[in-house]
């Protein structure tokens, strides 16, 4: 098995037939955090979440306990799960989904109680119907033992939870775009503030959003209390953290790891190397949005939030895609670029207008029509919709989609500067 | 928008300069006031801000160092910082600037906004010197109808969403949304759901580029060729705001003008466009006197002035002034209908004078009824109360305000009408009713009975503002009246009783009623009547009939002669049938019109008169509001104001009225009329005057009568009421607008249809006492079962007069 | 309109799930594309009226989302993701491979009206790249020669529910992670097969 702990992945990894149904989920003491939690205040529940140090696993890293302290009073609030995992190289909720939603649905139900919240929705993303089927059929079942439903567990407790898919637009991953379309809306985000889901979120009410992966945590928190899930992790990264590593590795999967280990590690003992022996030439640690890392400087790095933000990316939805020596860069920048273009919702000028042009310059560049000034044309659009190139990104924009179209264009100008000349002074790509 | 209430004010810093601003004021508009202009497109001060084109990106000074923040969602709070002006604001400004224009067309040399281009002008202060951009545009084709009025070019639109927001939250016709995303985002209506808002050319007026351009001004005129005049709309009687552009002495546009107190810068399109009327080749030009044959010969002005004075005087002599009666006066200006009313009074003898075409209310209750509503009490009240016509059919100013106050400030709101309405959903209770039966929901309301119980209650919220008025010409006035009445019982109620057409409410305040006299006075307030023998001469004390009796009296013969100023009895009386028959009894008619009528073919002598926009006079709207109507074309041929034609009679029977100009008429009016006392034209700047000015002017205070009106039941009841469009005689003459009337359709219950055996689309007859038409049925769920609805005045549609009771059936009567 | 009673019964039901009405919208886009098997403007038109908008705001909502599709699409919709991690493993190949086996190209339906291909971005499959889907369902590990076998084999064996494991023993390759039991569920057109939309092909 693996030689990391493991808090999401064990029931799935110790019983591979059947640990997505109901009866080896209680066999392995599943749904005894619900109980537990159903005997605690709302304060007591943020509060063990808050110090358990528990962080948002979507992408944005915020503190969970600290977004369930902030809901606002008014009622009635509501939950919604971001299953809409989008972000290129993610696909660690897929596996959470199909091969363990019980576990997702009992901590959503720890989260509604610590919420006061009474329905509950679960927004899969639409090419995502083997999950939800798998998530229905779980629901189905805690239906059936009324832990779900009226009155859950023999208390007086209702809790109503509804699976809603989603119709292919990676904008609705961000929580206030995923409203609007759980409202029946366009997928647009909202602009905070005011429009913070805690204060004003589904039909205006108090709504917490979760990923997938971060109520998962919640049955063992409640179960085995902060500390341990602190012990797992360190003071800053605590418990684990779902890495989905693709690209071209050797043993590309999920893997569930404590933060602390370096990159080194993880991609070539976790991940098994790089394919064909070839060599390592860059990789991106968080999510097509993260700006790029390279072997001759973050190789031995741990992996921890701080030393990620220090190195100017982010850890954010745990995919790492790794690139070989084979890649063309300008290439793969271009097809980043480009998934950002498509799904630019077309609110706010910058990105609607800049992913485009910005893709539109990257294309002709990769294709060997590149002339001198575009390289610095590239930096001064990608600059006007994150002034300053600086990391965390500032925005012009409404959301922060249009700045991470940027992250690859700084990134191949940073560390392949002369790959991008190759290919306006040759005329063409030099991989080809 | 802010949320806070506006009167705190706070310390706000734009560029070093502390200003005091109202707490949650935009500080986009704080900064705009304050002489400091920060560049937008998507942000318009009617609408709800959204952020979204960027160009109104501001530094904020944080506790984390300055923030890029849109200016017009940044609402003020004390102590904010902004900076406006630094590099980044520049840079970001520019950046936006030039990412909107790498994919708009070059069009500016064929493209309507040009000159008046809020894209062209920001660009020019904010943007780029050039843009970088080499790679192909987006192309669309170009320009697409979205609806009968409106043309959309995909290409120049930056996507602002001015267009979408106003159609949802102000007019609440959702029928143009985004479509597609990101960069293939785009403006679309449905497929054989074209934007036939009546609100659509708002959209052509706020948008930022030349996306949406209206049919009517395509290609017409470019802005720096324009002359602009700010006047008053004539259309209805809510007197907006807007300012007239002509060319070459050709009327070639209305815009909305943003007036707080009436439209807040808002026009339905009916307003907007329907001013072609003005300039077309049917307009009369010269004098027109009847041949034996009937037949219409041109005349000049001394022999058809002559003709006139004769035949009037020759029939006051014979059989005293009260042979002759008076219609119209609603469709001019105060001065041409104040100059009607002296004439009748002074020079003719008689009360016989009606503005209204027996399809409005009591005139008193009209012009003087107690504790009369502005329309910007509508935003403050706690309950509106509308009993009256659709008011998206008859008032699109007042459609607008109540939804938006319904919709944006919580406002409740309750409507009684026999079918769906547009407010319909945004209202708190919708009592929908059986014409004839009103008196039992009045009933049931008074007494919060039952059904009404509900809606009373919400009517307790006061303050109460009530829209009151006829929901149809089928419907009993006096109902409007008792509700009315019952209105003065709820907490602080104010009411506003409504009349649709144009200066109805200007013609009534110069005494065009009978029982009235200029400036809400009484026709028996003896003391009143004393000041005005002084300025009349003698005041005639019979008793004056109303449009109805002035036409039955001139088809029975008790009146010889009908002086017609701007009126169409034969259209618009409901009982169109017993105008025409008026007409042909009549011994002598005289019409002052802008074309040959219905009614106007019919007089004996016609005299040409100058349009809307061709005079310079004053207009009251529904709140007694004055203001100034402007003129900046001349009137086409020989054509002139109606008072002058009035005092060129007057003179010729030997009683001139002493009017050089209209500013003399006007000066008389604020000598003479109680209401419009030292009433001067200077004083009407902004957005005018609602009079009386002071409570002492106004003798005459009307309290609403409930003349406990009895219920009418009958198997089928008529429902006839107008739409927005049908076959007036502007309309007519408005090409772009006459196509658009609705056209008679009989409107059916489900389930009376089904009774008759009639399906969508099948004809049927319709027929009352007065009347028989035949017409498509359409089905209408909407109305209560024994109800048919037929919009009034439609192109080829005999009238059907104003009975209630009617009969539908099956087939085309052969 | 033309929706069976069915589907009203199943949309009435889904409605009545949602606090708010016009919630239900996007559920009942994927009702009315399997009604008609594509999204017709008769589908918007009963939408809109099941939830009290005009038509124009229920296209406005259905075109922002790629999964709506408003023109007839081929009994087997093949979507191929061509996001970064696909890309450096070969989905490039795999697209041209699959539009030259289909003879059409990508967005567009071949002339038998049975396949069509189209780009995707990524589809959460990444540690199984090159993946593609039909008819939503899963199939990882794609390479130019399998992608030809499937094209071909859907063509000539038509089946009438697309099961992903099925597929996947068949044409696919590396899988992101263990799938723990196979399934018998599979899509029966050209949209996500959930059940509570009353789109799966049966079986569990």
């Amino acid at each position: 098995m693996s030689a990391y702990p493991q808090v999401l992945t064990k029931r799935m990894l110790e019983h591979p037939s059947d640990s997505n149904t109901i009866s080896v989920y209680e066999e392995t003491g599943g749904y005894g955090s619900a109980r537990t939690a159903l005997d605690m205040t709302r304060d007591e529940l943020v509060e063990m979440v808050k110090s358990s140090g528990l962080i948002g696993r979507g992408g944005a890293g915020f503190s969970a306990g600290m977004k369930w302290s902030f809901l606002a009073p008014g009622r009635p609030s509501y939950l919604v799960v971001n299953a809409d995992e989008s972000e290129p190289g993610t696909f660690k909720d897929r596996q959470l989904l199909e091969r363990d939603p019980h576990q997702m649905i009992e901590g959503i139900i720890i989260t509604s109680v610590a919420n006061e919240v009474h329905e509950a929705f679960i927004y899969i993303r639409g090419e995502y119907p083997k999950p939800a089927r798998r998530v229905q059929r779980a629901l189905a079942e805690a239906y059936e033992k009324s832990y779900l439903g009226k009155r859950i567990f023999g208390t007086d407790y209702d809790l109503d939870v509804t699976v809603h898919l989603g119709g292919g637009a990676y904008i609705c991953g961000e929580e206030t775009a995923l409203i609007n379309s759980l409202e029946g809306r366009r997928g647009e985000p909202r602009l905070k503030p005011p429009y913070f889901p805690a204060a004003k979120g589904l039909y205006m009410m108090p709504t917490i959003v979760n990923n997938v992966e971060t109520v998962s945590n919640l049955p063992f928190i409640i179960e085995h209390g902060a500390d341990a899930y602190k012990a797992l992790g360190d003071e800053a990264d605590t418990g684990t953290f779902l890495f989905s590593v693709s690209g071209h590795v050797a043993k590309p999967g999920n893997y569930e790891l404590p933060r602390g280990i370096t990159w080194r590690e993880l991609i070539f003992d976790v991940a098994g190397g790089i394919r064909n022996g070839n060599g390592l030439k860059t990789w991106i640690p968080g999510g097509a949005s993260a700006p790029w890392f390279v072997p001759s400087e973050h190789l031995d790095d741990p992996i921890t939030r701080e030393a990620c933000g220090k190195a100017g990316s982010m850890l954010g939805s745990g995919a790492v895609i790794v690139m070989d020596d084979t890649t063309c860069v300008v290439r793969a920048a271009e097809r980043v670029v480009r998934f950002f273009s498509h799904e630019s919702c077309g609110q706010c000028t910058p990105c609607r207008e800049g992913t485009t042009w910005e893709e539109q310059v990257l294309r002709r560049i990769e294709m060997g029509a590149g002339r001198e000034v575009d390289a610095d044309l590239l930096l001064d659009i990608a600059d006007n919709i994150s002034p300053g190139l600086v990391w965390p990104p500032k925005m012009t924009t409404i959301c922060p989609l249009g700045p991470s179209s940027v992250s690859p264009i700084t990134s191949i100008t940073k560390y392949f500067k002369d790959e991008v000349m190759q290919h306006i002074h040759g005329g063409g790509c030099p991989f080809e | 928008m802010g949320g806070a209430p506006l009167s705190e004010l706070v310390k706000v810093t734009v560029d070093g300069r502390e200003l005091e601003v109202p707490k949650g004021k935009p500080v986009i508009d704080a900064a705009r006031e304050a002489g400091v202009y920060i560049p937008h497109f998507c942000h318009h001060q009617r609408l709800e801000p959204v952020g979204m084109c960027r160009a109104c990106l501001v530094e904020l000074e944080t506790p984390r160092g300055m923030v890029l923040t849109p200016s017009c969602t940044l609402f003020a709070a004390d102590g904010q910082v902004v900076h406006t002006t630094t590099p980044v604001v520049k840079k970001a400004q520019e950046g936006v600037l030039e990412f909107l224009l790498i994919n708009h067309p070059l069009d500016c040399p064929v493209c309507d906004k040009g000159g008046e281009c809020p894209l062209q002008d920001q660009t020019v202060g904010y943007g780029p010197g050039e843009s970088r951009f080499v790679e192909e545009k987006r192309h669309y084709e170009k320009p697409i109808p979205i609806s009968d009025l409106v043309l959309l070019d995909r290409e120049r639109c930056i996507l602002c969403a001015r267009c979408v927001r106003f159609a949802d939250e102000v007019a609440g016709d959702p029928l143009i949304e985004f479509a597609a995303r990101g960069n293939t985002t785009q403006i679309a209506t449905f497929p054989d759901e074209p934007f036939s808002s009546y609100f659509s050319g708002n959209t052509v007026q706020i948008c930022p580029v030349g996306a949406l351009t209206a049919v009517p001004y395509r290609f017409r005129a470019r802005p720096w060729d324009l002359k602009k005049a700010e006047s008053t709309c004539h259309q209805c009687s809510a007197g907006e705001s807007i300012e007239i552009d002509a060319s070459q002495n050709d009327v070639l546009r209305f815009t909305g003008v943003d007036n707080d107190a009436t439209n807040q810068g808002w026009l339905s399109d009916k307003c907007r466009f329907g001013f072609e009327y003005i300039g077309s080749k049917d307009r009369l030009r010269v004098p027109l006197i009847k041949n034996e044959d009937g037949t219409f010969r041109e005349a000049e002005w001394a022999e058809a002035l002559d003709l006139t004075a004769r035949r009037l005087q020759e029939i006051v002599d014979a059989s005293g002034g009260a042979a002759v009666a008076g219609l119209g006066g609603a469709r001019g200006t105060n001065e041409d209908a104040y100059a009607f009313s002296k004439f009748m009074r002074s020079v003719i003898g008689s009360n016989h004078v009606d503005a209204q075409m027996d399809d409005g209310l009591n005139p008193r209750l009209l012009a003087a009824v107690d504790r009369k509503a502005t329309i910007a009490d509508l935003d403050t009240a706690g309950s509106i109360f509308v009993w009256g016509p659709d008011l998206k059919e008859e008032s699109g100013t007042l459609y607008l305000r109540v939804r938006q106050a319904a919709q944006k400030r919580g406002v409740k709101l309750v409507v009684v009408h026999p079918r769906a309405t547009g407010l319909d959903d945004c209202t708190t209770h919708k009592i929908t009713y059986r014409p004839g039966q009103g008196p039992d929901v009045l009933r049931g309301l008074a007494a919060s009975e039952g059904e009404y119980a509900a809606a009373r209650a919400v009517l307790e919220g006061g303050p109460v503002v009530a829209i009151v008025g006829r929901t149809g010409v089928t419907e009993d006035p006096r109902l409007a009246e008792s509700v009315a009445a019952f209105v003065s019982t709820l907490p602080e109620a104010k009411v506003l009783p409504f009349a649709r057409r144009s200066n109805v409410y200007g013609a009534l305040d110069m005494g065009m009623a009978p029982g009235l006299l200029p400036g809400r006075v009484a026709l028996d307030d003896p003391d009143q009547v004393a000041s005005f023998e002084a300025v009349f001469g003698a005041v005639p004390d019979h008793e004056g009939r109303g449009a109805r009796g002035i036409l039955e009296g001139l088809e029975g013969g008790e009146l010889r002669a009908l002086v017609m100023v701007g009126a169409d009895p034969v259209r618009d009386v409901p009982d169109g049938a017993l105008a025409a028959r008026a007409f042909d009894a009549a011994e002598f008619v005289v019409a002052l019109d802008l074309f040959l009528t219905d009614s106007s073919s019919r007089a004996d002598v016609v005299f040409p008169a100058e349009a809307f926009a061709e005079k310079e006079g004053t207009t009251t709207n529904l709140e007694g509001r004055v203001q100034k109507v402007a003129r900046i074309v001349a009137g086409p041929g020989q054509t002139q104001a109606d008072w002058s034609t009035l005092e060129q009679i007057a003179h010729r029977m030997g009683t001139p009225m002493g009017f050089e100009d209209a500013a003399s008429v006007s000066a008389e009016i604020a000598r003479v009329a109680p209401a419009y006392r030292g009433l001067g034209w200077g004083d009407l700047r902004g957005d005018g005057v609602v009079v009386p000015r002071s409570e002492a002017d106004q003798p005459l205070r009307y309290q609403p009568v409930d003349h406990s009106v009895g219920s009418v039941s009958a198997p089928f009841v008529l429902h006839y009421a107008r739409t927005l469009y049908d076959d007036g005689v502007e309309m007519q003459h408005s090409l772009s607008l006459h196509h658009l009337a609705s056209g008679a359709k009989a409107h059916l219950h489900p389930a009376d249809a089904a009774e008759l055996g009639v399906e969508e689309g099948d004809e049927v007859t319709v027929e009352t006492v007065s009347g028989t038409a035949s017409m498509t049925a359409t089905i209408d769920a909407s109305l209560v079962k024994g109800v048919v609805y037929v919009p009034f005045n439609q192109p080829g549609v005999p009238p059907l007069g104003r009975s209630l009771e009617v009969t539908v059936r099956k087939g085309v009567d052969g | 309109m033309s929706w069976t009673r069915e589907a009203l019964e199943r949309a009435e039901a889904i409605i009545a799930r949602y606090p708010q009405r016009r919630s239900a919208l996007m559920p009942l886009l994927y009702i009315a594309m399997r009604e008609d098997g594509y999204l017709t403007e008769d589908g918007m038109r009963q939408v809109a009226e099941l939830t009290g908008l005009t038509p124009m705001q229920v296209d406005s909502v259905a075109s922002f989302y790629g999964m709506f599709k408003v023109v007839p699409q081929g009994r087997y919709l093949i979507s191929v993701c061509t996001s970064i991690s696909c890309m450096l493993l070969g989905a490039d190949a795999v697209m041209s491979s699959a539009e030259g086996e289909a003879g059409v190209p990508a967005g567009e339906t071949d002339a038998e009206g049975i396949v069509t291909i189209e780009h995707v971005e990524c589809i959460g499959a990444c540690g199984g790249a090159p993946a593609v889907q039909v008819n939503y369902e899963l199939v990882e590990g794609m390479t130019q020669e399998s992608v030809v076998e499937m094209v071909r084999w859907l063509r000539e064996t038509k089946p009438d529910v697309v099961r992903a494991d099925e597929l996947q023993e068949h044409f696919g390759g590396t899988r992101s992670f263990d799938p723990g039991v196979l399934e018998a569920q599979g899509a029966v057109g050209p949209y996500p097969a959930f059940d509570p939309y009353g789109t799966t092909g049966g079986g569990s």
